[in-house]
């Protein structure tokens, strides 16, 4: 049975989801829908089992932020544009449980962020992707290239950052 | 006789009533019809007491918003309805709600500014190359 990635749809069932994380847990059932069909403030993409039940397997919701210039150091906007930065912001990103361990959800989950980046990338601009990931997935995150962001609160997660640029290099590769 | 109903007359007197808040609303006239079919499926009367019915229970679905409790609605087979209320979405936890805004601590945003201002990006990993061609 093959498993699809599409958006989050009101008839999918996100009660039972259970990735281990609460605050994961949390927010698919309790705001994922609202922020993405009434609020417009972000997306959430789902992984469901084609042909079978509703059951969300996994999921990552995206958001688009941007950094005005001027918030930038000015030692270090000559480099930048001359814009505000657009940015594509990975809020979320969970795979159920173990059962699918290894099984490369988590993988194909990503790889239609960086789908979905290049698409943004391509038609209304997005310069990179930033997630908050947690500690002990950091390395995870880096496995696709994404480096880490100085200057994060030592207990809180781990800021990264992963160029739009680099994400079109790996397409044409 | 008539000394006995003066003494009661006078000690009810001397309890202090609570003082009486009133209360006037303008109802469109499909609000109006809805408070009256509402009293009628309720069985009240008064105003009064379906003013006092509906604070009762807006009294508990903020008392459970404000615990992070969500209202569910769930029908004879098992299916769940949620209660999405703006009003009562602003008593619950701030805890509770999703983080879309991102702060930058000055240290991140240098950090931030020095990768993103490179000339030419990193290049993409194995394992980034392979997810763009799965």
């Amino acid at each position: 049975m093959a498993t699809v990635i599409r958006r989050l749809e009101r008839s999918d069932e996100v009660g039972g989801f259970d990735c281990g994380d609460q605050p994961l847990n949390s927010y698919l059932q309790r705001h994922a829908w609202s922020n993405q069909e009434k609020s417009s403030i972000g997306v959430t993409y789902v992984a469901v089992e084609d042909q079978a039940d509703r059951k969300v397997l996994g999921y990552f919701t995206l958001a688009m932020a941007s950094i005005p210039r001027d918030a930038f150091p000015p030692k270090h906007v000559r480099g930048l544009p001359a814009y505000d930065l657009p940015l594509l912001l990975l809020a979320r990103l969970a795979v159920v449980d173990s059962r699918f361990a290894g099984q490369g959800l988590g993988h194909a989950l990503i790889a239609e962020v960086f789908r979905i980046a290049l698409r943004l990338a391509d038609e209304v601009g997005c310069r990179c992707i930033v997630t908050d990931a947690y500690r002990e997935r950091t390395g995870w995150y880096r496995r696709y290239g994404f480096e880490p962001i100085e200057g994060c609160a030592a207990d809180g997660p781990h800021r990264m950052f992963l160029d739009v640029r680099t994400v079109r290099e790996a397409k044409r590769s | 006789m008539p000394t006995n109903t003066k003494r009661k007359r006078t000690a009810a007197s001397a309890v202090p009533r609570a003082r009486r808040t009133k209360f006037q609303a303008d109802l469109a006239p499909a609000e109006d019809r809805t408070v009256r079919a509402l009293k009628a499926d309720l069985q009240l009367s008064s105003n009064t007491d379906f003013l006092s019915d509906a604070v009762a229970l807006y009294g508990w679905a903020v008392s459970e918003r404000k615990q992070g409790h969500r209202i569910v609605s769930e029908s004879a087979d098992g299916e769940r309805r949620i209660l999405v209320f703006p009003r009562l979405e602003r008593v619950a936890p701030e805890s509770a709600l999703p983080r879309v805004r991102i702060e930058w601590t000055p240290r991140e945003l240098e950090s931030l500014a020095e990768l993103a201002s490179k000339d030419a990006a990193k290049a993409p990993t194995g394992k980034l190359i392979r997810a763009m061609r799965d």
